[in-house]
């Protein structure tokens, strides 16, 4: 099996300069089957990074594979297996749902007849019931996401680009489209690439995470990694906390003491447990009373602060 | 005791798409299709159909009335290669009302990414949308032409039937229905307002044929009746008809002729290529950014 059968897209001193602008720098990153997240603040390059995969602008230099392709030359068979969820609004107020989808289910390829039956199934898989038949007109919010959503997907593709889903969603809207995310790379077997500026969202839902700033890469890695690298354990005790923190300061753990608890980092190189004995042993020689002992899953945000400090 | 279930529902989840995907010609063509429909409002609303069959309907009446002269008089009524320079303000009227409808909704509401995500080009999007508006215009025209055709050949008239003259004033109804398209198109493109757009188209008309009767009264005034002649040339209608009677020596329908020689085919194919340009600079912006 050669690489690009396993790698989804894959770049190579990806740059693209504007006149004014440089929006992406020497981008080299990889990701694979999946959900993967692609994290930065606004104005990173995300959005120029998912143009150029899909092969409708140029990069200034490198280069940029999407299931194999070249998106310098082959934009267009890409496009036939790809989708593509714009942030922007981009639905015509006076057409159905229905109608809609099926119109862009036949502009990637699929006969009117198929075009049809692919675009119940889809808007049924996002959501969108008996009003898909109303002009689109009329719809909230989230309704409109779904749409965009079921778009992307009509044709079958085999990886998908969602820039920015959650905008202008409330919780439970989010909440929801989340989960439609995360049922599309896991039970649909889509690859996605969703780009978000909350890191917490992409958490939830992605596998491995990219994250860029002003168009260079900050950090790739998957999900596990991310957490691993700021595990942490909670330690609450009855009284003396103070003292606790100084005897494991003196060992030469990493304390941080936030209210009634006391949190001790796990680097990630650590041979295994030592930590853990460190505290153990520590409440035993002080005699202290054990209330709680817990892991605590480091959140992105910690390490996305990381590089910038 | 218990109910035996009789029948289940099953959550079938996902299905992969698994059967046939098209090239780029089908797709192109079934957005052709698309927009050709649009444009005489089918797959609209009920609103958007009165106005493109309330302006057919206009362009049939006098192929109809020119049928009942003939089979009552036994006269040729109204004559093929005068129809289009007759019937202009309706066929501008139609391509005002109509090729707004084809570009701008899709740059105000911003559908064009989701076009160009696709298989689609820039290019295949733009010729998709031009073939819908020419076959528009060329059906406006066409259907009068041919049914006053059918008419003559029905009644049969004195004499041969007018065969060349009914051809000529097809082919020119082919070359006027891409000229207008694509100044429609190139015109409508510029505005994402479609009520701009239909403005434009209609001022744009309004414009050309109003200098050229200005520019003509003024020439012809002074004497220089030749000149005269070139100023007809500025209204898209006369140009074409200047273009039937180069090619088949059909009697002008301005009364006064135009300029002798090839220039204005020169000048229809000069105006298409201009409109099209500026069609395709104004598409090239718009996706750039």
């Amino acid at each position: 099996m050669t690489p690009s059968v396993t790698a989804c897209i894959s770049t190579e001193g990806l740059t693209k300069q504007f006149p004014r602008v440089t929006a992406l720098e020497n981008l080299t990153v990889t990701t694979e089957a999946g959900v993967t997240g692609l994290v930065g603040a606004n104005g990173a390059g995300k959005s120029t990074l998912i143009k150029i995969l899909l092969g409708l602008q140029p990069a200034t230099s490198g280069r940029a594979h999407v299931l194999g392709m070249d998106t310098a030359t082959q934009g267009v068979d890409i496009r036939r297996v790809v989708g593509y969820m714009p942030e922007h609004d981009c639905l015509p107020p006076d057409v159905s749902a229905t109608e809609f989808v099926v119109h862009m289910a036949q502009m990637s390829g699929l006969p009117r007849t198929a075009a049809r039956e692919r675009a119940a199934d889809t808007l049924r898989h996002v959501g969108l019931y008996e009003e898909r038949y109303r002009p689109i007109g009329g719809y909230s919010t989230g309704m409109r996401q779904r749409v965009k959503l079921a778009q992307a997907l009509v044709h079958d593709p085999r990886l998908v680009f969602l820039d920015e889903p959650t905008n202008g969603l409330d919780p439970q809207g989010r909440d929801e489209m989340l989960a439609l995310i995360r049922r599309i790379g896991a039970d649909f077997g889509i690859s996605v690439l969703v780009t978000s500026h909350l890191l917490g969202e992409l958490e939830r839902v992605c596998d491995h995470v990219i994250v860029i700033d002003s168009g260079r890469l900050l950090r790739s890695s998957s999900i596990g990694e991310f957490t691993q690298a700021t595990q942490a354990i909670a330690v609450e005790v009855e009284d003396g906390l103070q003292s606790l923190a100084e005897r494991l300061t003196a060992a030469g753990e990493a304390v941080a003491v936030q209210g009634r608890l006391l949190t001790v980092q796990v680097p990630a190189h650590d041979e295994a447990g030592r930590t853990y004995d460190a505290v153990r042993d520590a409440v035993c020689d002080l005699n202290l009373n054990l209330v709680r002992l817990e892991q605590r899953r480091g959140h992105i945000e910690d390490v996305f602060k990381e590089p910038a400090a | 005791m218990t109910i035996q279930p009789t029948g289940v529902i099953h959550d079938i989840g996902y299905r992969h798409y698994e059967g046939e995907r098209l090239g780029r010609g089908h797709v192109v063509a079934a957005l052709t299709r698309h927009s050709l429909r649009g444009v005489f409002g089918l797959g609209r609303t009920a609103k958007a159909k009165i106005m493109p069959f309330l302006l057919a309907m206009i362009m049939l009446l006098p192929a109809v009335v020119s049928i009942a002269i003939m089979a009552l008089v036994k006269q040729q009524g109204l004559q093929y290669h005068d129809y289009a320079t007759i019937m202009q303000p309706v066929l501008a009227i139609f391509l005002a009302a109509q090729a707004p409808y084809l570009v701008a909704p899709d740059l105000r509401f911003q559908v064009l990414p989701l076009y160009l995500s696709r298989p689609v080009t820039v290019l295949d999007y733009l010729g998709a949308k031009l073939a819908a508006m020419t076959s528009a215009m060329f059906l406006v025209l066409a259907t009068p032409l041919t049914l006053l055709f059918i008419g003559e050949l029905l009644v049969d008239l004195p004499g041969p039937p007018h065969t060349t003259d009914y051809v000529a004033s097809m082919v020119s109804a082919a070359v006027l229905a891409v000229l207008l398209a694509s100044l429609g198109l190139a015109l409508a493109s510029f505005t994402p307002r479609r009520g701009l757009g239909v403005a434009s188209v209609i001022a744009f008309y309004l414009f050309a044929s109003t200098v050229s009767l200005v520019f003509y009264g003024a020439f012809e005034s002074m004497g220089q009746d030749d000149t005269a002649k070139w100023a007809m040339l500025i209204n898209p209608f006369f140009l074409v008809d200047a273009v039937q009677v180069s090619l088949f020596g059909t009697p002008p329908s301005n009364g006064t002729g135009y300029p002798p020689g090839p220039w204005a085919c020169l000048i229809v194919i000069g105006v298409i290529a201009a409109a099209l340009s500026g069609l395709v600079l104004r598409y090239r912006k718009a996706t750039s950014s």
